[in-house]
């Protein structure tokens, strides 16, 4: 990754393959998202929460697949799911603090397969201004920038309430190995339960409920997920005939 | 004395002692049991407080009292220990130490690697120490490394671990969960005077409060033992006829910058008439001289515990401490309980003043509730079990004595007299000429240290056994393969795990979370 500050001049002439962004997402398992992506995630992926390696902070993330640097939506070209996640849809652009530390910037990764002499999508029309393309980065990157507070927020609460619990998994595979998940958690719909009628009224006000019950929802997407692992074992198998 | 169910409590003293038995009284029988539990203590009278060290146990303890982990780092000036290192015991070379880690050895107990590592080490010049051979915890020590990832939970562990602690700040951390979250009433008065009928502790009488009666007494008044030892006239039992250290020089040495790195493990280090502890806290180390004074002069000592901390700390002043090694003869009487130096003290050197407290604190917890007509019951069960303990520490401390082959003063001659050596150790010591010791060794459900902990002292000081009947052919495989698999851990948690100081920074800045 080699991000550097957008300049509307300077990079005026870059063309991006926004089909691409979707790669990105190939080998990762967990992807971040904000709490306003909740409901849509969770009609694809269990979401679900991990700790960060650096910090031990918790925070959301859908789970794309069983095993480290997995995504089982990966078909070779593109994600096979309703709803890309702002992080991925972002792609190849960052928010990042410039140098004065106050003021964030607008980033673009050098780096990124999306950045190809074949795209056809600019960050400036033909007038000058900024593309219809640029316009819509622009709006996930400020979703994404607002969402990293509110999740604090709401992971803030969650943990206060101790409504997260180690996903334990009871699983054995297509292949005969049994299905291990560590470091990873979800809503703990027992203690949600036993929350009392004032508690629950602030989560109401706040509008946490839907996101809860948003994470209840989508646990169960984790059956879409071993689905997809066993068809990808028949295939590996089917192959090796 | 009136009958019924035992219903109020009151402590006499606010040190550690006082408020961890405080606390963990009060986890148990909290709220809506009806015990009300109070603590009086000085204004005036301060606290010891040398006792920075800690088992393994205080992890639970405190978890059991509803603390986070978080906080008692960021209140406490706290900082992780993996076990100790003990410099300079068995010859006194500058090359020669060993540790005692908390782990038990690979394998431990259905694989008994002791015997194999013997025979390897009678075979092979440059064989392992014992402990790094065995235990993964050694190598995370010479390193510096913490027990634990900063996405382990709060009391969780990678290696089994313990806490360096500030005394002082301890007890205050303890004080305010205590009151403010556990309900115990604190009282801040001068205790004038102690009512009794017989052996039964009516009321203590104080200054501003006026009298506090209690069906129970903890007495945590320190050295000064004020209820069981001056009120109840209970005698102190000597022990410094087998242990010889009675006297502490202790200081605080400040880091030579904040970025210092924090020893993960307690060094000690022996001297020619005692030893010296060297504890790691987050701002600063504890460091103090242990010795006799029957072998030397506090001058004297001071100046072996000056060129230690270096040039550089030349200014630093000392506190004397006189630490009477020994015990109350029972550690409850009538209605009244003993708990920490007013029950005894004895050299620091494997941190039992702490565990001591939380283990008769938790012993007498989970003797109520009671009533005060089966109080008699309960002295003499917990005065059997705490006896007990006290001469599984006192054996165990002797056996790093004895062991040395130290021969620079008479501190080290003396304390290989066999006429300073308790029957029970003399007995052990012989069985374990011919072979290692076991689970079968320690048979009480109240043992102080399990059997891998006297093989890690054992071996780790260069006792032999005689192996010839050990180390069967047919175990070598498993054997091979549990060394192996220390080595795979070594290799493993060195390179993941963060130095001691970077987790503290982080968990200071971020917390560690519950789960």
């Amino acid at each position: 990754m080699r991000l550097v500050e957008l300049s509307r001049s300077e990079h005026s002439g870059v063309r991006i393959r926004a089909d691409r962004a979707e790669a990105t997402a190939a080998t990762q398992h967990l992807i971040p998202i904000v709490v306003s992506e909740f409901r849509k995630a969770a009609i694809q992926y269990p979401i679900v929460f991990a700790k960060h390696p650096d910090t031990g902070r918790f925070a959301p993330y859908v789970l794309s697949g069983l095993g480290v640097e997995e995504n089982l939506f990966w078909s070779g070209t593109e994600l096979d799911v309703t709803y890309v996640p702002l992080n991925v849809r972002r792609q190849p652009f960052y928010v990042g603090t410039g140098d004065a530390g106050a003021a964030s910037v607008l980033c673009i990764d050098l780096d990124s397969p999306c950045l190809d002499a074949s795209g056809t999508q600019r960050i400036v029309a033909a007038d000058g201004s900024d593309s219809a393309y640029l316009k819509e980065m622009l709006a996930i990157l400020s979703e994404l920038v607002a969402g990293r507070v509110a999740t604090e927020q709401f992971v803030t609460t969650v943990l206060r309430l101790d409504l997260l619990a180690p996903i334990t998994l009871d699983i054995v595979l297509d292949d005969r190995t049994p299905l291990q998940i560590h470091g990873l958690y979800q809503l703990d719909e027992e203690k949600f339960r036993q929350l009392d009628a004032g508690e629950l009224a602030k989560l109401w006000t706040r509008g946490y409920l839907d996101l809860l019950y948003a994470l209840m929802i989508s646990s169960g997407q984790i059956f879409r997920l071993i689905r997809l692992k066993n068809q990808r074992i028949a295939l590996t198998r089917a192959w090796h005939a | 004395m009136q009958a019924g169910p035992v219903r109020s409590i009151c402590i006499v003293g606010g040190g550690t002692a006082g408020w961890l038995t405080a606390g963990i009284l009060a986890a148990r029988h909290g709220a809506g049991s009806g015990l009300q539990i109070t603590l009086v203590e000085s204004e005036t009278i301060g606290i010891v407080g040398v006792g920075e060290g800690t088992w393994p146990t205080m992890r639970s303890t405190l978890k059991k009292m509803g603390i986070s982990e978080t906080e008692f780092f960021r209140e406490c000036n706290a900082s992780f220990k993996h076990g100790a290192k003990f410099a300079r015991w068995v010859s006194g070379r500058e090359s020669d130490f060993y540790y005692h880690p908390l782990m038990l050895p690979e394998g431990f107990p259905s694989l008994d690697l002791a015997p194999h590592w013997m025979k390897y080490s009678e075979a092979h010049r440059d064989a392992p120490s014992f402990s790094n051979a065995v235990c993964f915890q050694e190598a995370l020590c010479e390193s510096g490394l913490a027990p634990k990832l900063i996405t382990t939970p709060e009391y969780a562990g990678v290696a089994n671990y313990a806490y360096h602690l500030d005394a002082g700040r301890f007890a205050a951390f303890l004080r305010d969960h205590c009151v403010g979250k556990l309900g115990v009433r604190h009282l801040v008065d001068e205790v004038t005077e102690v009512i009794k009928s017989g052996d039964h502790l009516d009321a203590v009488q104080t200054a501003k409060s006026g009298r506090l009666g209690a069906d129970l007494f903890v007495d945590a008044s320190g050295f000064r033992s004020l209820l069981l030892g001056a009120a109840l006239d209970v005698p102190f039992v000597d022990r410094s006829d087998v242990l010889f250290i009675d006297r502490a020089l202790a200081m605080q040495v400040p880091y030579e910058d904040p970025q210092s790195p924090i020893t993960p493990y307690t060094v000690s280090t022996a001297q020619k008439h005692g030893w010296i502890w060297d504890i790691g806290l987050q701002s600063r180390r504890g460091v103090g001289y242990v010795f006799s004074s029957r072998h030397t002069t506090t001058d004297a000592a001071l100046t072996e515990l000056r060129a230690y901390v270096g040039e550089r700390h030349r200014d630093l002043q000392p506190r004397e401490i006189k630490i009477p090694c020994g015990h109350r003869q029972t550690y409850w009487k009538g209605n009244c309980v003993a708990v920490g130096l007013s029950a005894g003290f004895l050299e620091p050197l494997e941190s039992s003043a702490l565990v001591l407290i939380e283990l008769s604190a938790e012993l007498l917890s989970t003797m109520l509730p009671a009533t005060r007509e089966t109080l008699t019951i309960l002295a003499k069960r917990f005065n059997q079990v705490t006896q007990y303990r006290w001469e599984r520490i006192i054996d165990f401390l002797k056996l790093h004595c004895l062991l040395s082959r130290r021969t620079d003063s008479n501190f080290w001659i003396d304390n290989r007299d066999p006429a300073s050596i308790p029957e029970s150790l003399k007995e052990q010591l012989a069985l374990w000429r011919h072979r290692a010791p076991g689970d079968a060794d320690f048979t009480s459900n109240c043992e102080m240290f399990p059997a891998a902990s006297y093989q890690y002292v054992l071996f780790g000081m260069g006792f032999r056994m005689d192996t010839r009947q050990q180390a069967p052919e047919r175990q070598l495989g498993e054997a091979q393969r549990a060394f192996a698999q220390n080595e795979a851990l070594k290799a493993r948690w060195t390179r993941t795990l963060p130095t001691n100081r970077e987790l503290l920074g982080k968990i200071k800045e971020h917390g560690l979370q519950k789960i």
